[in-house]
């Protein structure tokens, strides 16, 4: 019990840190949303003072001291309540939010599962079969895909399957002319679009999770308890998959956590390559509009559920391994 | 032990087998065609106007600066301005009058309805000003730092101005009018939404979700028999690749090498840059040495803006005067007596010559003043802004061979305009001059924008002043005398040949891409009726220009 206090101790004290941080960074940034406004309008011709005038009473230039500007904040953190978007004004900060959430869950989310099972599974049975083909070539190809910048993996696909074979729509979450609803042809279209960045995904986070698996599982099967397992005649698979995966896969399970909690963040690039409307390019494009609200809303979203997910990956660990609680 | 090695080895060549196969991809161009789509019709428009990052809000109120683009071809103005040259084409005014300097009359067309069957009259005019005066945040365009009442009298509006103000009819003109019998009720309307538009405009708002909308040809238009394109549709993702391969029949980009894209992606496409501004060299006024005109006409005169022009736009645009004026759109008010159209040429001695005068001399290769220092200074331009970064570079590599020493400053674009407005830069790139030669010069030189540097301004970000431009500005507005206006103008011009308070670079492009194989009558160097951008209300004036290609024609 004393653990799991202790945790949750850490846990708020990290999240006021974050929650401070939030609001002091964007403020650091020269020039205000007005005037990021305004050079964005001024590469097109002069900007007349009505104009900025507007666009500054349409925005509102941050008034009061930082101290009360930092209590407000904190006031409407407490209460969920962000704003509104200064580059999408007058829409909510929620209602950006909420549009945008369900593309990266639906696609960075289940991109990661999918991508820590297999990964995981295809170790196992790399570790099992070591010195053969089935342990070099997953671990090979693995270790040497997830070298590549996954920015550069997705603009490579793009550029081939997308523009040069015409195979896989190029941009956006689905194709303009379905509408969106509860039907078969707009699933399918949402899968389509969904095929490249899944892919790139998984291209670029697959061979960490093979090799973590690979060499964990490498350790236990030296283990004792293995060897006795195999001198009892138990069946080779009882034995990799009860005795040596289940423990083995205890490192990876712990960066999985991680990694789901990261999830909200987005794959930013790949998002941005793609054109696909999640919480990644909409965090790219509150950045450069300087859209105060909205950077904070999802950089406060991110850190999070960063920090959720890293609680509960201690507290598990407390659960299943007893030495980490001393 | 040896595993790894080898496992490092299989990498390290895969490493290098892949990085060649990326050189030889890179070599051996791939020519990528365009693949329009086959599903949209010969009378629907496939536009590149509306970038929705990452996907559209459903805003619709003309007056927000992140409304839909479609919005402003919903609603109408009253005068068309093509910011090309200032002309002004009547639109929901039939005609006006200026009586004097203080007033404006604007007669209201009595064929217009708005879409939803209502008929537009003058009193939804007032009510838009009206609108204005009370939610200042929608004053976009600044209709009421001009005017002190608007009333209507039959068909007219008569607009009274608080002060002699004759320029300011093209910006009243261009307010954009919205119908009081729906917009009286709205009760915030500057956060107000408008999910669905009722305008005057050639178009209705169709198919609407988040990656894509469609605008439908609105059939009680009052030039309805003028509008030959029967949906637009505007995705919300565009980047530039999807520019060349989609199929669009209109684009607004720069695009690198346009002939061996867009040129090369269908015989159909066209494209047409004239320049819409002039891209100059912003000294600090307040900043030693640059209140010497002297060091100004050096650094001038140091230039070669054809290298400048051809670096920074890949030869798209020319070099540009130091008039103030964009040629050739504003030819008629250029001033005969400047010299060479007010172009100046790089001449090494003359540049020297001018360093001289102003006690810089050179030491080696170096530029000195009396104190032994070199000259030298920060040069500030827009992270991002590839065109006048590359432009500066050019500026400061010029600049290294008559002993100037230049360092760049790259802020992001919000720091680069807060840097600039408050004053906070020693020269700086910047944009000047437009269509209307009132408001570029008055933008440019009115003392009314003096603020000393580390207040901010909204214009004159040089900060100039000078009572001969400001009588001058002052006069303009005064006179309803277009000739005596023209005069004014090329005083005016002279102020800027002579003093130098910005230095002229290059002209600043418009990317006008358009594909005539669904439509024709696009605006082209012969015949520039309207500015060739799809945003604002510019498109008002090509829509009712374009007409369907006839399948026999084919």
């Amino acid at each position: 019990m004393k653990y799991v206090l202790q945790k949750v101790g850490l846990f708020v004290l990290t999240l006021w840190a974050a929650v401070t941080l939030n609001f002091f960074l964007p403020r650091l940034m020269p020039g205000s949303p007005a005037d990021a406004a305004i050079a964005k309008l001024s590469q097109n011709g002069p900007v007349s003072d009505a104009t900025r005038a507007a666009i500054e009473a349409q925005l509102g230039v941050p008034t009061g001291s930082i101290w009360d500007q930092y209590v407000a904040y904190l006031g409407q953190v407490a209460r969920l309540d962000f704003g509104v978007s200064y580059t999408f004004y007058p829409q909510t900060v929620s209602s950006m939010v909420s549009t945008a959430l369900p593309y990266t869950i639906g696609l960075v989310g289940i991109v990661t599962i999918l991508a820590f099972v297999i990964g995981t599974l295809i170790g196992t049975a790399a570790a099992w079969r070591r010195g053969t083909w089935l342990d070099s070539l997953p671990t090979l190809t693995g270790s040497f895909l997830s070298t590549f910048p996954y920015f550069w993996t997705a603009l490579l696909l793009l550029f081939f399957f997308g523009y040069v074979l015409h195979w896989f729509p190029t941009t956006g979450a689905y194709s303009a002319t379905t509408t969106p609803g509860f039907t078969w042809d707009f699933f399918i279209d949402l899968v389509q679009h969904a095929i490249l960045p899944a892919v790139t995904i998984l291209l670029t986070s697959l061979g960490g999770w093979i090799i973590g698996m690979r060499n964990a599982m490498i350790n236990t099967l030296g283990d004792d308890y293995v060897t006795f397992a195999e001198a009892n005649g138990l069946h080779g698979r009882t034995i990799a998959l009860r005795y040596a995966a289940r423990n083995a896969i205890l490192p990876n399970l712990t960066g999985f956590g991680l990694t789901l909690g990261g999830v909200v963040g987005g794959s930013i690039l790949v998002e941005q390559v793609f054109g696909y409307p999640g919480i990644g390019y909409l965090l790219f494009n509150a950045v450069i509009g300087q859209d105060y609200p909205l950077m904070q809303a999802l950089f406060l979203m991110i850190t999070v559920s960063v920090l959720v997910a890293n609680f509960l990956v201690d507290i598990l660990y407390g659960v299943l391994d007893p030495r980490t609680r001393r | 032990m040896a595993k790894t090695h080898m496992l490092r080895r299989w990498r390290r060549a895969a490493i290098v087998g892949l990085a060649a196969a990326a050189v030889v991809l890179s070599g051996c161009s791939i020519q990528i065609s365009s693949q329009p789509d086959p599903s949209i019709g010969d009378d629907t428009m496939l536009i590149n106007a509306d970038k929705g990052n990452p996907f559209f809000t459903r805003n619709f109120n003309p007056y927000l600066t992140n409304t839909r683009t479609a919005s402003r071809w919903i609603y109408e103005p009253l005068i068309l301005v093509n910011p090309l040259d200032g002309t002004q084409n009547p639109w929901l005014a039939s005609e006006w009058s200026q009586p004097d300097a203080r007033t404006i009359v604007m007669t209201i067309r009595d064929d217009v309805e708005w879409s939803d069957g209502e008929k537009l009259t003058p009193d939804d005019v007032a009510f838009t000003f009206q609108l204005l005066k009370d939610n200042p945040s929608l004053d976009i365009k600044g209709a009421w730092q001009h005017l002190e009442t608007v009333e209507t009298d039959g068909n007219d509006v008569i607009m009274h101005l608080q002060t002699d103000d004759a320029p300011s009819l093209p910006i009243l003109g261009q307010t954009m009018i919205v119908p009081e019998h729906l917009w009286a009720d709205v009760k915030d309307p500057g956060t107000y939404r408008n999910e669905n538009p009722v305008g005057t405009g050639p178009f209705v708002l169709g198919n609407y979700n988040d990656q894509q909308y469609s605008v439908d040809k609105n059939p009680d238009y009052w030039q309805a028999d003028k509008i030959e394109i029967e949906h637009i549709i505007l995705p919300s993702t565009n980047s530039q690749l999807d520019t060349v391969t989609r199929g669009y029949d209109w684009a607004y980009s720069f695009i690198s090498d346009v002939e061996g894209t867009w040129g090369a992606a269908s015989e159909h496409n066209a494209w047409w840059f004239p320049p819409g501004g002039v891209i100059a060299l912003m000294p600090n006024l307040e900043v030693a040495p640059f209140d010497d005109v002297n060091v100004r006409r050096g650094i001038a005169l140091s230039l070669d803006r054809e290298e400048i022009a051809e670096t920074a736009s890949e030869g798209y645009m020319q070099p540009a005067g130091q008039t103030g004026l964009v040629l050739p759109n504003q030819e008629e008010y250029l001033d005969p007596s400047i010299p060479d159209g007010g172009m100046i040429t790089q001449d090494t001695d003359a540049a020297l010559d001018a360093f001289a005068e102003a006690g810089y001399t050179l030491d080696g290769d170096r530029l000195v003043g009396p104190d032994g220092k070199q000259l030298e200074f920060a040069l500030t331009t827009a992270n991002g802004f590839s065109d006048w970064t590359r432009a500066a570079q050019t500026v400061q590599s010029q600049l290294a061979k008559v002993g100037v020493k230049v360092t760049l400053k790259l802020p992001q674009p919000a720091g680069y305009q807060s840097a600039i407005s408050n004053g906070d830069f020693e020269m700086a790139i910047g944009g000047m001059g437009n269509g209307d030669v009132y408001q570029a010069y008055n933008n440019l030189l009115s003392s009314e924008f003096y603020v000393p540097s580390g207040e901010a301004t909204a214009n004159n970000f040089e900060r100039y002043r000078s009572d001969e431009a400001d009588a001058l500005l002052k006069e303009y507005r005064e006179t309803v005398d277009t000739a005596r206006q023209a005069e004014i103008v090329q005083e005016l011009q002279g102020i800027v040949y002579d003093e130098m308070p910005v230095i002229g670079l290059y002209y600043g492009g418009i990317w006008g891409l358009f594909n005539d194989s669904k439509f024709t009558g696009w605006p082209t160097e012969d015949d520039p009726y309207m500015i060739p951008q799809n945003y604002d209300s510019a498109p008002l004036g090509i829509f009712t220009r374009l007409e369907r290609v006839k399948e026999d024609d084919r």
